[in-house]
């Protein structure tokens, strides 16, 4: 009877639940399958129309992550990328939470207008900036340097993190701030100790996204910065490894999957707060 | 004691004045010279590029830095340097002439560095096609000649031999699709698409602008010979994708053992032979059954075109003299010599001594490189390069033409109608505006 109860309970999240799932897995995993196999596939096969292009036949290669590592700098435009990446998401985080908390919670004229402007200044797309933005980076005297991209990152970050965040903050009870204030705690102290603890999905959820955002951002990484030791991964590999109308497609692959391990390894940790500050909004 | 206003008012003065200065405070002046190129189809002509940089900064006691960035992202880069007045001081320019138009006011008069070079190197090919505007605004740099590239193999198997105009290749296409390994040439939207379609109809009489530059000259009978010879060709030579393929998609076509031939430069070739691939289901490396000849004649003509690969100095360079120096030196027969056989004669000068190279005699492959640079002319022929012309290839005004007829899409007349009207609306454009 129990192994009869278990075995429909099995079958049941079979039908309900793994087998209506598994096309969707199917259509969020192929890209990193076929970057996989394409990856470690030989040149030879690569170039066979006649072979399988999604199975390999005659046998695996490491020579495209071999030439990643040998042949070009890529190691050093993955720590350009790590450093850029999280030096622009704590800033976009620290000053999306400082704007996104007087929006949420303070009432002064325009508030609203303002949250308003703020989430169209996200939507203003990062072709139309670079041109005015590479005459503000010269004169800063950032060309050339990874700061130009530290710098940048955050004008298309900041308006998505403190849209993202107001959106959360607004979903906290204002009693347990009101509480802390009648303790002693000021403004400042009630945000650090009070309402960014509560609020740690949000945070982690806009962080999460600004680290994305940068990590795979292009246009300002290939305008603002030249030299070759200061590429990031995403305009270095694109540079070394597309010769005119020769693809290094091995090499182009292993590289995507190099790059594509930091995201997959962050949504893996944070998974859980990731969706908890995705829904927060949702149900106030 | 700082406290938040003291903080706030030093902060924001500070970047005002930056801002205001236009760049930030020198401590030390050093000489330096940055180079923006693209990277080379061939690599090993970046490294010997890098060495003549490098040697002439050492000789001269010049900090240099020379930047790679692929070909495609070039056009990105040109212009936020010069919306920023700011960047590197030599750049690479192209592919095409176009830019001295374009960027007419921004680039530096280059007559007294191209009068130094010609006499060293035998003058250049053909000088007329490279000034613009009646001045030297860029000088070019290198071509990679189109030949075509067969597979000798597949031409004994169906009895050919030797094919030398559009009309053979129909020909030998249709022989070749008949047993699986098609003609292939990019009708989408391409640089290879242009450089192709450019070169039929100019071989079949047809061109599309005038020589004075002004007069769009598409509407003619010879257009239409061309067009109906390309309908020919995609259908009963070619498979359909063709329609969509990029430049990258001819070489692998024929690296994959599929096509009979392609309109390209010896990259494929030398690609096949450094990753040593193999005609499918045999032990036999296809670079070992690759064959290049000269680019086809046609009933009227036989020409083609290229990309144009040129260099230039911005005028907002910090380092003008120090840029026509090194341009002096890259340019001297030795050091031109050099890199030409660093690019294995992929990467042709349009400096006469230069097209009589020894190594287009290393290979037998390279042979017919120099006929086919001596039939090369800009993609504007035989118009001027303007701005305009740029636009038309930019566009893919010819490519879609051809293809809206190939296809069926459109009648003969339909589609030389429509391309008439796109040149016409982008010379006047640019007529108004300068």
């Amino acid at each position: 009877m129990s192994r009869r109860t278990s075995w429909s309970r099995g079958s049941r999240s079979l039908f309900t639940l793994y087998l209506p799932v598994a096309p969707f897995v199917f259509f969020a995993l192929f890209p990193l399958y076929f970057m996989l196999v394409t990856s470690l596939k030989k040149n030879a096969e690569l170039y066979n129309v006649n072979a399988a292009p999604f199975l390999i036949r005659q046998g695996v290669t490491l020579g495209h992550y071999e030439l990643l590592s040998k042949d070009t700098m890529f190691w050093s435009w993955f720590v350009n990328s790590v450093l850029v990446s999280v030096a622009a998401t704590v800033i976009s985080v620290v000053i999306g939470i400082l704007a996104a908390y007087p929006l949420a919670r303070l009432r002064f004229p325009g508030a609203d207008s303002f949250g308003v402007a703020i989430f169209i200044t996200y939507l203003v797309p990062p072709s139309l900036l670079f041109l005015p933005l590479s005459t503000v980076v010269n004169r800063l005297g950032l060309s050339d340097t990874l700061w130009a991209l530290i710098v940048t990152y955050p004008t298309f970050l900041v308006p998505f993190c403190t849209w993202l965040l107001m959106g959360y903050f607004r979903t906290v009870p204002k009693e347990i701030e009101e509480c802390a204030m009648l303790d002693g705690c000021n403004r400042f102290q009630t945000l650090l100790r009070i309402l960014l603890p509560v609020a740690v999905p949000g945070v982690i959820c806009a962080a999460l996204f600004a680290f994305t955002l940068s990590w795979n951002e292009f246009l300002y990484s290939l305008v603002f910065v030249s030299p070759a030791e200061l590429k990031t991964m995403t305009v270095g590999v694109f540079s070394e490894l597309i010769r005119g109308d020769i693809y290094y497609w091995g090499g182009l692959m292993a590289g995507a999957c190099i790059g594509s391990l930091p995201i997959v390894i962050a949504y893996v940790f944070f998974l859980d707060y990731y969706v908890s500050g995705l829904t927060a909004g949702a149900v106030k | 004691m700082v406290n938040r206003r003291h903080f706030l008012r030093v902060t924001a003065g500070g970047a005002a004045g930056v801002l205001v200065a236009g760049g930030a405070p020198a401590i030390a002046q050093t000489r330096e010279l940055t180079f923006l190129t693209i990277a080379s189809f061939v690599p090993e002509t970046d490294k010997e590029l890098k060495r003549q940089f490098e040697d002439w900064g050492a000789k001269n006691k010049v900090k240099v830095r020379l930047d790679i960035i692929a070909h495609l992202q070039l056009v990105t880069k040109k212009a936020s340097e010069v919306q920023a007045r700011s960047g590197h001081d030599l750049t690479a320019l192209g592919p095409g002439l176009g830019d001295a138009d374009l960027y007419f006011d921004h680039l530096v008069d280059l007559n007294d560095v191209a009068a130094d070079i010609a006499p060293k190197n035998g003058g250049w090919l053909n000088q007329n096609d490279y000034l613009i505007r009646g001045k030297w605004k860029l000088l070019p740099w290198w071509m990679p000649p189109f030949p075509m590239a067969v597979r000798t193999d597949l031409l004994e198997q169906i009895g050919e031999k030797n094919p030398d105009t559009w009309e053979d290749w129909l020909r030998v296409g249709k022989k070749g699709k008949a047993i699986g390994h098609p003609f292939g040439t990019a009708m989408g939207h391409s640089g290879d698409a242009n450089v192709t379609l450019l070169s039929i109809m100019w071989s079949y009489g047809a061109s599309y602008v005038a020589k004075d530059g002004k007069t769009i000259a598409i509407n003619s009978p010879q257009t239409r010979q061309a067009m109906e010879f390309v309908k020919r060709l995609y259908t009963e030579a070619m498979d359909p994708e063709v329609v969509a393929w990029d430049d990258a998609s001819n070489n692998r076509c024929l690296n994959a053992g599929k096509c009979i031939a392609i309109h390209n430069p010896i990259s494929a070739y030398e690609s096949a032979k450094r990753d040593k691939v193999l005609v499918p289901g045999t032990q036999k490396e296809i670079a070992d059954v690759i064959d290049h000849v000269n680019t086809p004649r046609g009933p009227v003509d036989r020409r083609t075109t290229t990309g144009y690969w040129c260099v230039g100095i911005w005028n907002f360079a910090k380092n003008v003299d120090l840029a026509k120096d090194f341009l002096r030196y890259h340019f001297q027969p030795d050091n031109q010599a050099r890199w030409v056989e660093a690019g294995h004669g992929f990467n042709m000068p349009f400096l006469t001594n230069l097209t009589k190279h020894p190594v287009y005699k290393s290979d037998k492959q390279y042979r017919y490189i120099p006929e086919v640079a001596k039939v090369s002319v800009p993609p504007s022929w035989p118009g001027p390069t303007t701005a305009a012309s740029q636009q038309v290839l930019d566009l893919f005004i010819i490519p879609d033409m051809f293809a809206q007829h190939a296809t069926g899409k459109m009648t003969v007349d339909q589609a030389i109608a429509w391309a008439e009207k796109e040149i016409q609306e982008i010379y006047a454009g640019r007529k108004r505006k300068f």
